[in-house]
């Protein structure tokens, strides 16, 4: 007996592939590759900036999506079902690698300590529109900042600042609550604020 | 331009600590309304607000900036999945 599927998952523009590939059509599985390729690669490179690291893990991504694909049960999108699964293959991967052990960002750290001089107006880059502002040296700074993030907080900031997933994707994803994705983003958006400061701080 | 300032008051931490969620409109009109007038009224927290702001816009103005996959690890992959695929079936 088939059972009629959610009606929010009509949304799902993965929907008719996922169905035709789980009704036997395997044959169908390298157009779900050729979507999210892209996607997974660049995702691959902001979290460990190596292209090997980032074909490594989208490699292992798609096999895995291969291997439980039958379990999917669209109780989430399946773009969400598949980061789910990139995400926790890149953390696997980096446990098994080098990496200095996380650190956690505390609020305070961001708070300026009375020593520090406080702005009496704002700064100038803060207002000059985005796409004067952007070019390759600053676009450097900013990955150099996202990938000095400590883990944690770099794929909180990756997915929803850079990724477009929603507070709430990005819980389901990550398997937090959404208070704590929340938490995670603030600090990390601090910390990649005091990088852009210290740039041009120091005369950018 | 800087100058000393008494800024770490009670009303400016509550307020730093609700930057982002403000940003990403996730706060009542009410908390919305509170840091509006505050930050009017404090240049610290407006000049935090406002480069929070930025930097927020400038990462996502890097989101577009995609990388293609290298062409060699793509066809590679396409083999393997195509290969894996034509064995069995998902299960």
């Amino acid at each position: 007996m088939s059972i009629s599927p959610n009606p929010k998952i009509r949304t799902d523009d993965d929907f008719e592939l996922i169905q035709a590939i789980n009704a036997g059509h395997s044959e169908l599985f390298p157009e779900l590759v050729t979507r999210y390729e892209r996607k997974l690669y660049n995702f691959g490179m902001r979290m460990c900036r190596d292209v090997q690291d980032a074909e490594d893990m989208v490699q292992d991504t798609f096999i895995n999506v291969f291997k439980y694909l039958k379990d999917f049960r669209y109780e989430t999108k399946f773009k969400n079902w598949l980061y789910r699964i990139a995400t926790s293959t890149c953390l696997k991967k980096k446990r098994k690698s080098k990496y200095a052990p996380e650190r956690e960002l505390s609020l305070d750290e961001f708070i300026p300590d009375e020593t520090e001089k406080i702005p009496v107006q704002v700064p100038g880059w803060a207002s000059i529109p985005l796409d004067q502002l952007l070019n390759e040296e600053l676009s450097a700074v900013i990955k150099d900042g996202v990938a000095s993030l400590p883990e944690k907080y770099r794929l909180v900031l990756v997915l929803r600042d850079m990724e477009g997933f929603s507070t709430a994707e990005t819980a389901q994803v990550l398997g937090l609550t959404t208070e704590n994705i929340k938490v995670r983003l603030h600090r990390a958006r601090l910390f990649l604020r005091e990088k852009l400061k210290t740039y041009y701080d120091h005369g950018a | 331009m800087t100058m000393a300032h008494d800024h770490n008051n009670e009303d400016c931490l509550a307020m730093f600590a609700k930057l982002s969620d403000y940003l990403d409109n996730e706060l009542d009109a009410l908390t919305c309304k509170d840091i509006e007038d505050h930050a009017r009224d404090c240049i610290p927290c407006k000049a935090c607000l406002e480069t929070l702001r930025q930097t927020i816009g400038l990462c996502r103005s890097l989101a577009p900036d995609e990388k293609p996959v290298p062409e060699a690890f793509s066809r590679h992959l396409k083999t393997l999945i195509q290969k894996i695929s034509s064995k069995k079936t998902p299960s």
